[in-house]
């Protein structure tokens, strides 16, 4: 474990704002447990927890708060120059802390899933969620890590593309959906477990090609970035 | 014991003897200031780029619900159902416009230079809830008020017409009073916890996204009331249910009647005192979180 993840480890685990991550998985698996209890249909309440909580909120807003926590937290209160003037190539300043950004993600949001899964359907739906939701993780941590490079508001800018391009657009507009990592994590969970409760809208080939395109992409896009990085005061 | 050879030189230090301002001022003064603060008035272009993106957004599909309605004669939505159709967007203005209403003054910690004015501990939050309130209340109500001038000036029944418009728009305003003020409470409740703006608009869409699938959970409970009451588990759909209640006709069309009023069973009144209860719970946890940060 090199000393740039270990120091993004300790930057997200020793604040108590951390904390603030716990209830999303929790209210996902007390919601599994609670349907399941009670002994309602899966395919009433799968849908609902699995892709409406899940996949659709858990996911992504985990992954935003994380992604855009390991860079974009030290280059807010400027803490970044002291990482940037270390003999480093980028890149091994980049992939620490994508990897741990991706690590805490999907286990956060995999364990959860993994839960609610077998609770819905079976251990192979929990696998497929778990695993399919991981190259999520991935694909969203490198998206906003690079946000934080390229913007000074990645946070607002994520939640432009999470609430309003996924969110809001991905209902009126299908086409859309060919560019919304959430339809990729389906597509993918999907395939591994075919059940009645996911719905998949794009195909799969499509799904993992353009996962592993966002993912390799934007963390080129955040090495380039961090290259020509200029650490300016903020304005306004 | 020689004599002490201090001097104080008169460097010409003049006190103030204009007029003092009391209270009610710096209420206004800091009412108006985050007033202007929440849309990115007298401030650079990036603090304007955010909410003016939500204004632009729904003014433009309010303009098109009014064109739909003068060409085609189909009325898409009502002006209560505008504030519905818009939620997601009122959550991400919410997100963008409370961490800078608050979360700055923390962060730079100028919160002593406030309070060391004529200004009551509980004037401050008051009066930045106060301006949230208020600039959702426009975010909601200025996009009627396009549909209403629209409508008014294609009616085909002359000042009738106009009048039943009016009736209507009326109604909706109010509507988005009541989205304006529990969604502002929420939100800066949320945002006053963290100086990192960051962090705090992330919790603000967690809070709210969080919420709206368990009420899709509790809504296929086996249990007839879990279901009626399950709208309370989230600000936007508690809102809609107290909406249904109190307005009934004019947030449903004709399409999902029966379907909707349903819904919420007899439990309205419910709704309306949850909704008035959690704006209180909020402002007190508001209040009290001012009385200690203050003192920090």
């Amino acid at each position: 474990m090199s000393t740039v993840s270990w120091i993004t480890a300790r930057g997200l685990f020793g604040r108590r704002r951390f904390l603030l991550l716990l209830p999303l998985p929790a209210v996902l698996v007390v919601l599994a447990v609670l349907s399941r209890a009670l002994g309602v249909d899966p395919g009433e309440w799968g849908p609902a927890v699995l892709v409406g909580l899940g996949l659709a909120v858990v996911l992504p807003v985990v992954a935003l708060i994380v992604g855009t926590g390991v860079l974009g937290a030290e280059i807010d209160d400027g803490t970044v120059v002291h990482i940037l003037t270390k003999p480093l190539p980028r890149w091994q300043i980049v992939l620490p802390k994508l990897a741990v950004a991706t690590g805490v993600s999907a286990v956060t949001v995999a364990v959860p899933l993994y839960v609610a899964g077998v609770l819905a359907d079976s251990v192979r739906l929990g696998l497929a969620l778990a695993a399919a939701a991981s190259a999520g993780a991935l694909a969203y941590s490198a998206l906003f890590v690079a946000l934080s490079l390229v913007t000074r508001r990645p946070v607002l800018l994520g939640l432009v593309y999470v609430l309003i391009w996924e969110g809001l657009l991905g209902n009126f507009v299908s086409g859309t959906k060919v560019l919304s990592i959430q339809q990729y994590v389906i597509a993918l969970a999907d395939r591994l477990a075919p059940t009645g409760l996911l719905e998949a809208d794009v195909s799969v080939p499509v799904a993992a090609v353009m996962t592993a395109l966002i993912s390799v992409g934007f963390t080129v896009l955040a090495i380039d970035r961090l290259r020509s990085f200029s650490v300016a005061g903020e304005t306004s | 014991m020689p004599e002490p050879t201090g001097v104080i030189h008169d460097i010409g230090y003049q006190r103030y003897t204009g007029p003092r301002l009391g209270r009610r001022q710096v209420f206004g003064a800091l009412y108006l200031h985050g007033l202007r603060t929440a849309f990115g008035l007298g401030r650079s272009a990036k603090a304007k780029i955010f909410p003016w993106l939500v204004v632009g957004i729904v003014t433009v599909v309010a303009a098109g619900a009014t064109a739909v309605r003068s060409q085609i004669g189909e009325v898409v939505m009502t002006y209560a159902q505008f504030a519905d159709n818009m939620s997601w967007l009122v959550i991400f203005f919410v997100a963008v416009v409370a961490p800078e209403l608050v979360s700055r003054d923390l962060r730079s910690g100028v919160l002593p230079l406030y309070f060391s004015r004529p200004l009551p501990r509980s004037d401050y939050p008051l009066a930045k809830l106060l301006a949230m309130a208020t600039a959702l209340w426009l975010l909601l109500g200025a996009p009627q008020l396009v549909m209403f001038l629209g409508a008014a000036f294609t009616t085909g029944d002359g000042m009738r017409g106009v009048w039943n418009e009016l009736l209507d728009l009326l109604p909706g305003l109010l509507y988005a009073g009541l989205w304006a003020v529990v969604f502002a409470s929420i939100g800066l409740l949320v945002a006053s916890l963290t100086g990192k703006r960051a962090f705090a608009a992330g919790g603000i869409v967690a809070v709210f996204l969080m919420t709206t699938p368990i009420v899709a959970t509790l809504s296929v409970m086996p249990s007839r009331a879990v279901n009626e009451l399950a709208f309370l588990a989230s600000p936007s759909t508690l809102v809609q249910g107290v909406g249904v209640w109190s307005l009934g006709d004019l947030l449903i069309t004709e399409n999902g009647a029966g379907q909707t009023e349903s819904l919420i069973g007899d439990f309205g009144p419910v709704y309306a005192v949850a909704a008035v209860l959690l704006v209180a719970a909020c402002v007190t946890l508001l209040l009290a979180r001012y009385r200690k940060v203050a003192a920090r």
